[in-house]
């Protein structure tokens, strides 16, 4: 499936991902994937299998919350929403990935000394 | 801030979801089944709107969402199930592994529920007895005021109450007189209001229908300072308790009113006889309040102190709440806050002197009683004295039992070791960690320790009210039930573990440690190099250790029983049989009762099949006793109190119970009410009285608070002396003792009757009570 164009997941961003994409509105699992790769323009390859295995981990640590409603197609799905707390813990790793990503880059562009 | 936020709500969710997880297991495996499903659909429904045959599409979904047993499996570690999983398996497969060793299991668990069992029940029998505080609020505030004095020239002579001496010589006591407990009220600053009670046994007739009952007489304040609010209608108020002789009101128990009135609300002012007088029900005890005295029992009706004269009289005191020479109530009080009981103790004591100076004569010579504080959060706490001991070393004993239990499955199971070494190899070869190992070896200990301590705890429910019973006697039936509660559960429960560990830890880290190769190969001639760690020869030696202990212990302990048997206590135990005659005070007053005596000595002795009969004021051995100042003639009255232990017999006494005369004559039928005052004493008094001399002739006085026919130091002579015999307790020697015939006394009360006979017990007492019956259908017998 690997393709020049589409970018390995860094690890420990996917959390952060599907933090952010149901902060968007309540979504099922295979929604998740679908919005990720929507915004990124099909840019982000996501394992699709490692996804259930973070929905599960922040659901359990209470960051995301889930419920039985409708699919599309009229099917029963678990829709994930974000609870008060991934909310916060989403700023609070919004703010963190800013900063680092500040930082890659500012040394990613220094010069050689004197060059 | 937020930071802090969100790692609390992680610590509050996780445990949450967890048992959400592990409680609806199934459901969480269909949902987690349901929502893979549902994405291989939808993946597969994009593919086939992509233009792919569906045949494909189905293919190349399955292809990129890869094993749903692997995700399922990553989804359950999200959950943090992998490790109860694990435990799950380990459990089934120890049970399984327990299942195949029958034999080996059931003398396990066999062993281990017996040790377990009798360490619980004995842990409950003593955390009842010696641990469990007043079923009041704060009953940590309460203390109980006692006293200590010299022994022989205490200022204090009549007490009716408990008296002890203390290993230094000092007597102790919780009774006070009344008057001195009123001042003691006025006067006290460190502890909150004083309130006071005298226990009260009696007969009571609800509906009809007469029954022994225990109670107390209690001062206005004692509901109100124990803080205990009747479930129905209201305690005893200080109104209730304003005159001697009035209040005639009384609040039942919990247990009185289910048994007697099925809990019907109408209870209230209905009408009982406690002791022939009528009383008032005015309310209800709430289910879990004893009474102030102890924790064990219910007293069955609470009375106004005021109703003592009538209630329950004294032989001899028309008033005894004024009287200033008894003292009988018990005082307690709850510590002012701030207040150290050193404080308390301190002020009291000056309290108490001035009181005692204020109310009574006190003696030049006599020691004034000084105020020993104490915990009062277990009420009166007599058994501390007699079970504190007997408890720590069955404790004791019975942790050693549970040790040796433990060390004895601790060398079984390393003894199976030997046989599981292959299996635990193979597994360690597949790749199982050795912690893996190590924890299957403990599940399986902690598994067997839990059937044990399941056993352990049935024993303990059903043994608990054993030890009660054996340790009673027949005089005095303990009337104590051990109930069964949640710290008893968590106690059983801890040992249990900590047996778990104790002797699966050895068998564990042998079975970690094994050497992978040398479990592979056929021949086992490994087992010798195995034990050499911390195998067999450690075990062997506890074991060996711990049982010496034992058979030594349980030695010495029939070596005592055996000594206390072998006890000559001066008179023929064997063939004996025993009842208590409590005559009501209003029907058989001074007087009538000696007849009421009279007539039941000759109607038992009339009995067939029984050989001799005698009544006593005092039965031996039963740790109850009697003392008063023995005064030879031509000897200062006045001198410093020596007071000698006494008993009030019948003429027959001393053939009846096998006392030998050693000079002199026995009582018999010329000593009446009428004749010269005589009196018998033993060989002990007469060597410490009339040391070189004949006693016989000599005459004596007896101190007198009490109009009991003695009144004036009216001389009494010796007619004879007879053998020495114990007294009040088999462990101590035999005291030096008067006897005086109660017929000659103005008023005697309860007396036992010792009767000896041959018949067996269940053929002479119904014969016996339609004696007594004949005289008096309503007389109790004990």
């Amino acid at each position: 499936v690997g393709d020049d164009k589409q970018l390995d997941l860094l690890q420990g961003t996917l959390d952060l991902l599907i933090l952010k994409a149901v902060s968007l509105g309540p979504l099922h699992g295979y929604g998740v994937l679908l919005r990720i790769q929507q915004i990124s323009g099909q840019a982000l390859v996501i394992q699709q299998g490692s996804l259930y295995p973070a929905l599960y981990r922040l659901e359990h640590q209470g960051a995301i919350a889930s419920d039985w409603g409708e699919s599309d197609n009229n099917r029963k799905a678990k829709f994930y929403r974000l609870t008060t707390a991934g909310r916060m813990r989403l700023d609070e790793e919004t703010v963190k990935w800013n900063r680092m990503v500040g930082t890659m880059g500012a040394i990613l562009l220094a010069e050689p000394e004197g060059a | 801030m937020r930071r802090a936020y969100s790692f609390l709500a992680r610590l509050l969710a996780q445990p949450r979801s967890w048992f959400r997880a592990v409680s609806r297991r199934g459901r969480l495996e269909a949902e987690m089944e349901a929502e893979l499903l549902l994405h291989l659909e939808s993946l597969e429904a994009d593919l086939v709107r992509a233009g792919y045959s569906r045949a494909e599409a189905a293919r190349r979904a399955r292809i990129e969402l890869g094993s749903a047993v692997v995700h399922k499996d990553g989804m359950r570690a999200s959950l943090g199930l992998r490790w109860w999983d694990g435990l799950l398996a380990d459990v089934r497969y120890g049970l399984r592994t327990l299942r195949r060793s029958l034999g080996f299991t059931s003398m396990a668990v066999l062993s281990l529920g017996l040790a377990i069992g009798a360490t619980a029940t004995i842990f409950s029998v003593a955390k009842q007895l010696l641990y469990e505080r007043l079923p009041v609020p704060h009953a940590a505030d309460l203390r109980l005021l006692a006293w200590t004095a010299n022994d022989k020239r205490g200022a204090v002579h009549s007490i009716w109450g408990d008296y002890a001496v203390l290993p230094d010589g000092r007597a102790t006591s919780t009774a006070f007189s009344y008057p001195v407990f009123q001042q003691l009220r006025k006067e006290n600053r460190g502890l909150q209001d004083l309130f006071a009670y005298c226990l009260l046994g009696g007969n009571a007739t609800i509906h009809g229908s007469a029954r022994q009952v225990m109670g107390a007489m209690v001062s206005g304040n004692y509901y109100a300072d124990l803080e205990v609010q009747p479930i129905l209608g209201r305690g005893i108020t200080p109104e209730d308790d304003a005159k001697p002789g009035q209040g005639a009101v009384v609040v039942i128990s919990y247990g009185l009113w289910e048994r007697e009135y099925g809990k019907s609300p109408s209870v209230l002012g209905q009408v009982i006889r406690v002791n022939g007088i009528p009383l008032t029900i005015v309310g209800v005890n709430p289910r879990e309040f004893t009474s102030a005295n102890d924790v064990q029992t219910a007293g069955d009706v609470f009375v106004p102190l005021s109703m003592q004269p009538v209630i329950r009289p004294m032989p001899g005191l028309v008033q005894p709440l004024f009287d200033q020479e008894l003292w009988w109530v018990v005082v307690m009080g709850r510590i002012k806050p701030g207040v150290s009981d050193a404080t308390a103790q301190a002020g009291l004591d000056a309290q108490l002197a001035a009181a005692v100076y204020a109310t009574m004569p006190v003696k030049k010579d006599e020691e004034v009683p000084r105020i020993d504080l104490r915990d009062g959060s277990r009420g009166l706490f007599t058994q501390e004295r007699a079970f504190a001991k007997p408890m720590a070393v069955l404790m004791t004993l019975v942790g050693l039992v549970l040790l040796l239990a433990c060390a004895n499955i601790a060398n079984l199971m390393l003894a199976r070791g030997t046989q599981r070494q292959r299996e635990v190899s193979v597994r360690l070869a597949l790749g199982a960690g050795r912690a893996r190992i190590l924890r299957q070896m403990l599940v399986e200990s902690l598994t067997l320790a839990a059937m044990g301590g399941a056993l352990g705890l049935v024993i303990a429910y059903f043994g608990r009210n054993a030890l009660p019973r054996m340790i009673e006697n027949s005089w005095e039936p303990v009337r104590i039930h051990v109930h069964f509660d949640w710290g008893v559960f968590g106690f059983t429960s801890a040992v249990t573990m900590l047996t778990g560990i104790l002797f699966g830890l050895a068998p564990a880290l042998a079975a970690a440690r094994y050497d992978v190769n040398h479990g592979l190969k056929e021949n086992t001639k490994t087992t010798s190099r195995r034990r050499k760690g911390l195998g067999g020869g450690v075990l062997v030696g506890l074991q060996m250790a711990l049982s010496t202990l034992l058979v030594i212990g349980a030695g010495l302990f029939l070596r005592t029983l055996a000594g206390l048997s072998a006890v000559d206590v001066g008179f023929r135990t064997d063939h004996l049989l025993l009842l208590e005659v409590n005559p009501s005070r209003t029907q058989y007053p001074p007087g009538k009762d000696v007849a009421l005596h009279e007539r039941l000595e000759a109607a038992f002795a009339a009995v067939p099949g029984v050989q001799a009969v005698s009544p006593s004021g005092i039965v031996y051995i039963s740790h109850s006793g009697m003392q008063r100042g023995f005064v030879p003639e031509g000897k200062d009255p006045n001198a410093p109190d020596l007071s000698e232990h006494y008993n009030i017999v019948g003429n027959n006494f001393f053939a009846t119970m096998g006392i030998r005369m050693v000079a002199g004559r026995a009582f018999g039928s010329q000593d009446t009410a009428t004749s010269v005052k005589v009196g018998v004493i033993n060989e002990s008094l007469a060597r410490a009285r009339f040391p070189n001399q004949n006693p016989i002739g000599r005459r004596f006085s007896i101190s007198t608070d009490a109009s009991d026919g003695y009144k004036g130091r009216v001389m009494i002579q010796i007619v004879g002396v007879c053998a020495d015999t114990r007294y009040s307790s088999l462990r101590d020697a035999a005291p030096p003792q008067f006897f005086l015939p109660y017929m000659q006394r103005s008023e005697v009360g309860v007396m036992s009757y010792a009767i000896r006979t041959t018949l067996p017990l269940e053929a002479v007492v119904p014969s016996l009570r339609h004696a007594a019956q004949q005289i008096d259908p309503d007389l109790p017998l004990g």
